[in-house]
């Protein structure tokens, strides 16, 4: 008779997620009624905002890596990483990714790309240092996590109205003043529409950071079930931690734009949990010694 | 994995393919007579070790099994962890035929447990005219085979070698169609 999986299920994740994502959806609603309603121009902003979207989805990974300083690899030149990443994804039954190094000494990694085939991951050579083998495991898959999940497409498509309505709000003098001609001042359409992409900014910004929490979790969950130990990644993610805390103030702020698919982010002293991209590791561990403990059958699926 | 997999992360392991392992079988007469290969009378099946106590359990009795089958013909199983965390059952028997009902017999036991999810892959090792190493590696998540030749030093593989091993072989193995998931494994203790 199969035994049921090892891991129980994730309803409660499930469904905050869900949640999220209708909430962004009802408020990006509001926006395009709103676009619509202010015509000819908010579908403009609409199109350019479309374009600068794609562009950083096809894009942004090659700036991404160079901002960073990393490398793509060959199986020569780091030949742990390669077989320890090329174990994981038959496991986690993915194409292979590009594998970069970056030459920090901050311990981090990171996933980019759009889908699985053009996905890259990359750990820095702090990271390397730090850890064991099997925590490099666990970090790499939850890294591997991200890429399967298409975390950086979910996140670029659930932020594209909230791009439009930041470029409403930004621009909005613009678009509101000379360019509507002369007669023609006080255009009441436009003015509701700043206004709605003002509310819609705002609330969405905040659904979104807790859209990428529910997504770190996830990727967490991911990387124990792939590796079978969550215990090497609550580790991991423990000394990652006390890592991050030594590390140098600049080299964090020069990090500050690529943190969205780290394993932690940088610390930035107290950020209220409201902002942050990142759930506290606190409650990683929490979730994932849950895990470990479903595991060794302590608690029933 | 679905839209809305993707949507809502969700991560469950792929369980194995529908099993495809005995298709060794047929092909080794084309492998042995036509591509002159020959079987080192070695395979390997590679998985996951959890460290839960039912996971022990159940691979104590899976090498106790394969035990008492394979001494009927001389046969032998051991079993190694390798660097990577990964463990190796190695089952040597002079039968071709032998050696992939004992591959079998592990997976299946393995897939009974409930944990066949964290079996990586089965390889046959074969040695071509020239007593080079080659190995067929069958990959149990997509249920297809795929050459490896390590070509010596430093992680290099005979990428030529083996996209011809694909052609010779032909219809009588399926072969994994995408290239990026012929992964290599270094250090095959066969």
């Amino acid at each position: 008779m199969p035994r049921p999986t090892s891991f129980g299920k994730d309803t409660g994740l499930q469904i905050r997620m869900t949640v999220t994502m209708f909430l962004l959806g009802l408020v990006y609603v509001a926006l395009v009624v709103a676009l619509l309603a202010a015509g000819a121009n908010g579908v403009t902003v609409a199109i350019i905002a479309g374009g600068l979207a794609a562009l950083n989805l096809f894009a942004s990974d090659k700036l991404a890596l160079a901002a960073m300083g990393a490398r793509v690899v060959t199986p020569q030149e780091a030949p742990q990483l390669h077989a320890m990443v090329e174990r994981l994804c038959v496991q986690a039954d993915l194409p292979k990714p590009k594998v970069a190094v970056a030459n920090t000494r901050m311990p981090n990694a990171f996933a980019l790309g759009r889908s699985p085939k053009s996905a890259t991951v990359c750990a820095t050579t702090g990271i390397m240092e730090l850890l064991t083998p099997a925590e490099l495991e666990g970090v790499m898959a939850h890294e591997l996590t991200h890429v399967a999940n298409r975390d950086v497409l979910v996140m670029t498509l659930a932020g594209f109205f909230a791009t439009i309505a930041a470029y409403i709000v930004q621009f909005g003098f613009f678009f509101g003043g000379g360019a509507m001609g002369g007669d023609d001042d006080d255009n009441p359409s436009f003015f509701v529409l700043l206004l709605v992409s003002l509310v819609v900014y705002v609330v969405s910004f905040l659904l979104m950071q807790a859209l990428s929490r529910y997504r770190e979790f996830a990727a967490d969950r991911g990387a124990a079930i792939i590796t079978g130990r969550p215990s090497a990644l609550a580790s991991a993610l423990t000394k990652i931690a006390s890592g991050m805390n030594r590390i140098p103030q600049k080299d964090l702020r020069a990090a500050g734009e690529l943190q969205a698919f780290f394993i932690f982010p940088a610390a930035k002293g107290s950020i209220s949990g409201l902002f942050a991209t990142h759930p506290p590791m606190e409650k990683r561990i929490a979730a994932l010694q849950r895990l470990e403990a479903q595991l060794q059958g302590q608690i029933a699926a | 994995m679905g839209f809305l997999d993707i949507l809502r992360g969700k991560r469950e392991l792929k369980q194995p393919a529908p099993d495809r392992l005995f298709a060794m079988s047929t092909a080794y007469v084309k492998l042995e007579m036509e591509l002159h290969l020959t079987s080192t009378g070695k395979a390997a099946i590679v998985f996951q070790p959890l460290a839960t106590a039912d996971f022990e359990q159940l691979v104590r009795d899976m090498e106790e099994i394969v035990r008492s089958t394979g001494s009927e013909n001389e046969g032998s199983v051991k079993s190694s962890d390798d660097e990577h965390g990964y463990r190796w059952m190695i089952i040597t028997d002079r039968d071709f035929e032998d050696l992939v009902v004992g591959v079998n017999a592990v997976s299946n036991e393995i897939q009974g447990g409930g944990y066949g999810d964290r079996i990586l892959a089965a390889v046959f090792a074969f040695r071509d005219e020239k007593d080079r190493p080659l190995y067929w590696i069958y990959n149990y998540k997509r249920g297809a085979f795929y050459p490896f030749v390590p070509s010596g030093g430093g992680q290099q593989r005979d990428n030529e070698r083996e996209l011809r091993l694909k052609a010779q072989i032909g219809q009588d193995l399926p072969v994994e169609p995408e290239l990026e998931r012929w992964f290599p494994l270094w250090g095959i203790p066969i």
